[in-house]
């Protein structure tokens, strides 16, 4: 089952992702003539900490679903049959190329919970 | 008399190093031809010329090809059709391992159809004469069971010529729906949990090439998206009996 999970998570988060963008469109159709301080105060509130926290996350996971299946779809040693010796590392290019979005990942959502939180 | 140039794919592993186009000038015949009878024209001329054709009819679905870029059944392909600037294009079947000129290796391609086992699996007792059906559920099997496995679906499907050992592919997947819509077939659960990972249905992205191309009017594309529809409704009935 996993196919059908990922298929819809997929699904599902991006409709999460468009009630954050209508939650941030809202505050610039509400408020004229942004300022700093509202803007801090707006991304201070609790509900917008977690809501850009999920938000954020989401993005990652989301982003990694479809970066996964771009690299088993390009990255593969058929994909890569053109150029022989590039087809005899493609596994090893993929788990590379996988690696580097996984450590990537963690580094962006780390750092984005670290900025919205602290 | 007017010319038409034929751009043919040719490729010899005996002979050649690597595969080349060449172009052979043909008289325009006085009335229109199909694709296949312009090749026997062209066989006339240089026997070496290799390609698969049976019926002629649009029913084998051995002469699959990619005609000017699309592909299509030589035999129910009107010259006139596709012909531009009289001029025509012929290739093998895009993705797959090319034997000789036009002819393919469609071990992958029949490799998939074997996996989804296209036989109807039921275990209960034999009725005396034939397992029968609704003529509703009958109907539900129109324009699945048609195909002739001519494979231009699969082949002008990309997520096919990256994954043909993962993913099944439209002309496999269309055969699977034939069999899961069935009413006699009772192996319902067991053909979904078979294409629930996510490569063998899921690949797909909708690009709708292989509806594009089928010569034979069939909507593959439909029953891709039956089947993940059966596939989210078995998910969900699970969820509902585990909670």
């Amino acid at each position: 089952m996993i196919g059908s999970r990922l298929w819809l998570f997929q699904r599902i988060s991006s409709l999460f992702l468009l009630v954050y963008i209508i939650y941030i469109a809202l505050f610039f159709v509400n408020n004229n003539n942004i300022s700093y301080f509202d803007w801090t105060l707006f991304f201070l509130s609790f509900e917008t900490r977690v809501l850009t926290s999920i938000f954020f996350i989401i993005v990652l996971v989301h982003g990694f679903i479809g970066l996964w299946t771009v690299g088993t779809d390009y990255l593969t040693p058929r994909t890569l049959g053109l150029y022989s010796s590039f087809a005899n590392i493609a596994d090893s290019l993929r788990k590379i190329y996988q690696a580097f979005f996984v450590l990537l990942g963690l580094f962006c959502s780390i750092s984005i919970i670290y900025l919205i939180w602290s | 008399m007017q010319k038409i140039e034929v751009n043919l794919y040719r490729y010899n592993p005996e002979k050649d190093r690597f595969p080349y186009m060449m172009s052979y000038s043909l008289d325009k015949p006085k009335k229109d031809i199909m694709v296949l009878d312009l090749l026997n024209m062209l066989k006339e001329e240089d026997e070496s010329i290799s390609y698969r054709r049976s019926c002629r009819e649009g029913v084998c679905g051995s002469d699959g090809m990619n005609i000017n870029g699309k592909n299509g059944l030589a035999c129910i392909t009107p010259l006139s059709s596709v012909i531009k600037k009289n001029k025509i294009e012929l290739r093998p079947l895009p993705g797959l391992p090319v034997i000789r000129d036009l002819v393919v290796d469609m071990t992958e391609f029949y490799a998939q159809y074997e996996k989804i086992k296209p036989f109807l699996q039921n275990d209960t007792e034999a009725p005396l004469q034939e397992r029968l059906q609704s003529p509703e559920d009958r109907n539900k099997l129109d324009g699945f069971y048609e195909c002739i496995l001519c494979a231009c679906c699969s082949t002008s499907c990309p997520s096919f010529w990256w994954n043909p050992d993962k993913f099944v592919g439209p002309a496999a997947l269309l055969q699977a729906y034939r069999f899961l819509a069935d009413s006699r077939d009772l192996k319902t659960a067991e053909r979904l949990d078979d294409l629930s990972d996510p490569f063998s249905v899921y690949r797909c992205h909708g690009i709708m090439n292989c509806v594009s191309v089928c010569p034979k009017g069939l909507n593959p594309n439909e029953a891709i998206g039956e089947i993940k529809d059966m596939l989210l409704k078995k998910k969900k009935n699970i969820i509902v009996s585990d909670g």
